[in-house]
């Protein structure tokens, strides 16, 4: 073990810029998702009321603080995306030194140890972060706080680093199978493996066997069941979401690949549609997230439309049993998760291009070299995230936009809402701020096409 | 190269006469140096003397008389296990492009500036052969011997190159000797 | 303004280049010419400036002092919008590799410089197909460069810098990671094409077998041309 970490440490030490770029996105990934994870692990313990100076009032009972758990827990939906793109920062050049440490002798199981090694103290230091930061803020907001907090808290600040770890490890087996494995050419990946089918079967048991409890019972009468199943149906039911968004993805972009490819005429759409075609589930793991939020802030902004109707109206038949604002700062609040959502999808998505770039700048420059104009260049990575995108958000907002107009119809008894078309603008804001975060990349192609980059063999 | 045994392979074909046996192997082995009818009249009465060809006859055919050699039984033998026998790799190394750097070195010459020319020799040679197995419609023959040639002239480049490189070690080791 | 047909004058010149990467001057001062058909090789060893000196005479970039004539035009003072337009239309590239693009087909990738040039996409595949048929890629049209063999890759990258038919082809190793006999083929279709064509080639290799399919070789010796022969 002394021999791989004092390898994953020369390894660190002499590695280039980009290298340092994965470490410290990592880092961030693994702070957000401690951070959240801390939250989440203070609020579980607490069992009555209590008095909360922050959340208006939303901390204080066991019901809404489930929902609040179970918006928390959503949220790591786009952190575990980011960090899966974090992980492809510089994924070729990685792949390439661990296949050469094989070469030279190296058992898998000590490339495996290697990566896992080069990837923990990233996310570690992230942990490590976010714990500093947030046990003086619990101290603030706390001031005796539960002993099951304090051990809840080591436990989610140990846990992210060797989860981080573990998923590198279990990322490169394949790598790490062979010593000649990737060195001759990046193979575009076949698809999502069996674990994710699984998963994807998995999940929509799940789905099933609540929707069927749903109906035999409520589950919710019960406050330990209810607790059990209540945020995790949501989080399951969103991660099924999530999962076949990327079964969408993947197959419509293969779809939309081949059509275009052999029906235009325009060169950008030309090279975009090769690309989708080569490689269709590339755009699908970068755009699972983007989906996933897409369905949610659809949804969310039908119910809060709905929601803010119904309050004006009970508000003015004097029904409501509280302040009018304790709801609506669940709302705000839940707004705020979706666009921290959001946030994050955006930025792993620019991460995802530029990565893309990244990876292919000799390739970029020969083109260049060659006389092809940057725009066209430019057009063709801009198409590659706006093309399988559209038909995938236009299904997201449909299917979000279904959520609001259902929810209209069940909330008749003080008003009539309309269905609400405000929702109708969040798929429409999301597709224009994902083809803005794939445009953030362009001033990389700008720098990836010098001739610079021709030297490169 | 064994001139004998080239006649004596061009001979198993059938009977032939020394002019038709020069033209064949001129045309059998471009690029190669042509032999001479003198050497040819000579090989052949040798080949008759040791047993190992023996004159058929004679035609006039209205022009001068020209004298038919064919191939014996022991010259066929002779041939197999001549072509069978390995050609020996550099027995010696006989290098005049080494031979004049040194002399130029202890003369107080330029080497540099020989190989400089010596290598333009090489190249322009190179180019030549180049462009004539690059005719359209070179037969294979023409283009195996040129890249033979080529690939020896290849050699002497890069043996050159590095000679050039190493000049001043190699002043220095002469001088001192 | 065309020198077509008048061998005297050069159709592309660097005077007195010089460009520096970071600290290491890659060229000091070297002048090279080239004429209307003509075949020229620069050979030299590894970091004599050879790539440097393409990049520069084909307007890749922009040399730090000197002048780069092309046609009776600065080149080395064009905007970098002409000069993208004129290596699309005046210029062909060849490199070791790299200038396809891994996930066009064989034809697509040769079509893609006609369809730049404003082609119909069925046009441009027409024409497409008669240039790799030329080159001897044939049966091989729909093939992705990675599932060819390098010989017929680089052959495919040929049919696409000669497609456009423009007046300077620049190869940079082209063989280099070809075997002998792969080499060979591709340099005679280079060659074959080229003077067909009445195009110049601007060839680089460190490969004097290679360097013998031209009509004159320049040698490079750090960042400068070296007098005729080996450099000391």
């Amino acid at each position: 073990m002394r021999t791989e970490l004092r390898l994953a440490l020369l390894l660190t030490r002499g590695s280039d810029r980009r290298e340092w770029w994965r470490v410290l996105l990592t880092a961030i990934g693994a702070a957000l998702a401690t951070g959240i994870g801390q939250v989440i692990a203070v609020l579980v313990p607490m069992d009555s009321q209590y008095s909360m100076s922050v959340g208006a009032g939303l901390l204080d009972q066991p019901g809404t603080r489930n929902g609040v758990i179970t918006a928390l827990m959503l949220l790591f939906v786009p952190v575990l995306g980011f960090l899966g793109q974090c992980a492809r920062v510089g994924a070729v050049h990685r792949d390439r030194r661990l296949a050469a440490l094989r070469l030279a002798g190296a058992t898998p199981a000590q490339v495996r140890r290697i990566a896992a090694l080069e990837s923990g103290p990233a996310c570690l230091a992230g942990s490590a972060a976010a714990t500093v930061c947030s046990v003086p803020v619990l101290l603030r907001l706390w001031h005796r706080p539960d002993p099951l907090a304090w051990v809840d808290i080591t436990v989610v600040a140990v846990l992210v680093p060797v989860l981080g770890a573990a998923v590198s490890a279990l990322a490169l087996r394949r790598v790490a199978a062979s010593p000649l494995g990737r060195i001759r050419r990046v193979r575009p990946a076949r698809g999502p493996g069996r674990a994710f089918q699984v998963a994807t079967g998995l999940l929509a048991v799940l789905a099933v066997l609540v929707a069927v409890a749903a109906f035999t019972g409520d589950p919710f009468a019960f406050p330990l069941v209810g607790f059990a199943l209540g945020p995790v149906t949501a989080f399951a039911v969103c991660l099924l979401v999530g999962a076949s968004a990327v079964w969408l993805a993947g197959w419509s972009s293969r779809r939309l690949g081949s059509a275009l490819a052999a029906r235009t005429g325009s060169p950008a759409v030309l090279i975009a549609a090769e690309r989708l075609r080569d490689d269709p589930w590339a755009a699908a793991r970068t755009h699972a997230a983007v989906l996933l939020v897409t369905v949610v802030g659809t949804g969310f902004m039908g119910v809060r439309e709905v929601l803010l109707a119904v309050l004006h109206a009970m508000d003015g038949a004097d029904n409501l049993g509280r302040d009018r604002t304790y709801y609506t700062t669940g709302l705000d609040l839940t707004a705020a998760a979706i666009l921290v959502a959001l946030a994050i999808v955006l930025s792993a998505l620019a991460v995802g291009t530029a990565e893309s770039l990244a990876t292919r700048r000799r390739d970029l420059a020969a083109q260049a070299a060659a006389g092809v104009p940057r725009g066209v260049l430019g057009r063709a990575l801009l198409l590659e995230t706006a093309l399988p995108l559209a038909p995938a958000v236009l299904v997201a907002g449909t299917g979000g936009m279904a959520i609001g107009a259902w929810y209209a119809c069940t909330a008749t008894r003080y008003t009539v809402p309309g269905v609400p078309y405000p929702a109708l603008l969040v798929p429409l804001a999301v597709y224009g701020a994902c083809l803005l975060a794939a445009a953030t990349a362009l001033p990389l192609l700008h720098r990836s096409v010098q001739p610079a980059e021709l030297r490169y063999a | 190269m064994s001139t004998r045994h080239i006649l004596l392979g061009l001979l198993e074909a059938g009977p032939s006469h020394g002019y038709d046996l020069k033209r064949r192997h001129d045309e059998r082995f471009p690029q190669a140096r042509p032999l001479a009818y003198g050497q040819v009249y000579t090989t052949l009465q040798r080949l008759v003397r040791d047993g190992l060809a023996e004159v058929e006859g004679t035609d006039a055919d209205g022009g001068p008389e020209r004298t038919l050699y064919r191939s014996t039984d022991g010259g066929a033998r002779e041939l197999t296990r001549w072509a069978g026998e390995i050609a020996p790799p550099a027995p010696f190394v006989a290098n005049e492009i080494f031979a004049k750097v040194v002399v130029s070195i202890l003369a107080g010459g330029d080497p540099a500036a020989y190989l400089r020319t010596q290598r333009a020799a090489h190249m322009e040679r190179m180019r030549e052969l180049t462009a004539v197995k690059t005719v359209p419609g070179a037969d294979l023959a023409t283009v195996l011997s040129a890249d033979y040639a080529l690939n020896h002239l290849d050699a002497d480049l890069r043996w050159m190159n590095t000679t050039a490189a190493r000049l001043t070690t190699l002043t220095a080791e002469v001088d001192a000797a | 303004m065309s020198n077509q047909g008048d061998s005297s004058v050069p159709l592309l010149a660097g005077r007195d280049l010089v460009k520096a990467h970071g600290r290491t001057e890659a060229l000091r001062g070297a002048s090279v010419e080239l004429r209307v058909g003509e075949i020229l090789a620069v050979t030299g060893a590894s970091g004599s400036g050879k790539s440097t000196l393409l990049h520069c005479l084909a307007g890749i970039v922009r040399p730090d002092a000197g002048a780069v004539t092309y046609d009776g035009s600065r080149l080395d003072q064009l905007p970098e919008r002409r000069l993208s337009e004129l290596r699309r239309s005046d210029f062909g590239v060849v490199f070791q590799f790299g200038q396809l693009i891994p996930e066009l087909t064989a034809l697509d990738n040769v079509a893609l410089p006609l369809m730049l040039a404003g082609a119909a996409r069925a046009e441009a595949r027409v024409r497409a197909g008669a240039w790799l048929e030329r080159f001897g890629v044939r049966g091989q049209e729909g093939l992705r460069p990675g599932e060819m063999s390098g010989g017929q890759a680089q052959r495919a990258a040929l049919a696409r810098a000669l497609a456009t038919g423009p007046k300077v082809v620049f190869a940079d190793e082209p063989t280099g990671a070809l075997d002998s006999l792969a080499s060979e083929q591709v340099m005679t279709s280079l060659v074959h094409t080229a003077r067909e064509s009445g195009t110049a080639v601007l060839l680089i290799t460190h490969d004097a077998q290679v360097a013998a399919y031209a009509d004159r070789e320049v040698r490079l010796s750090d960042g400068t041309v070296a007098p005729a022969g080996v450099a000391a």
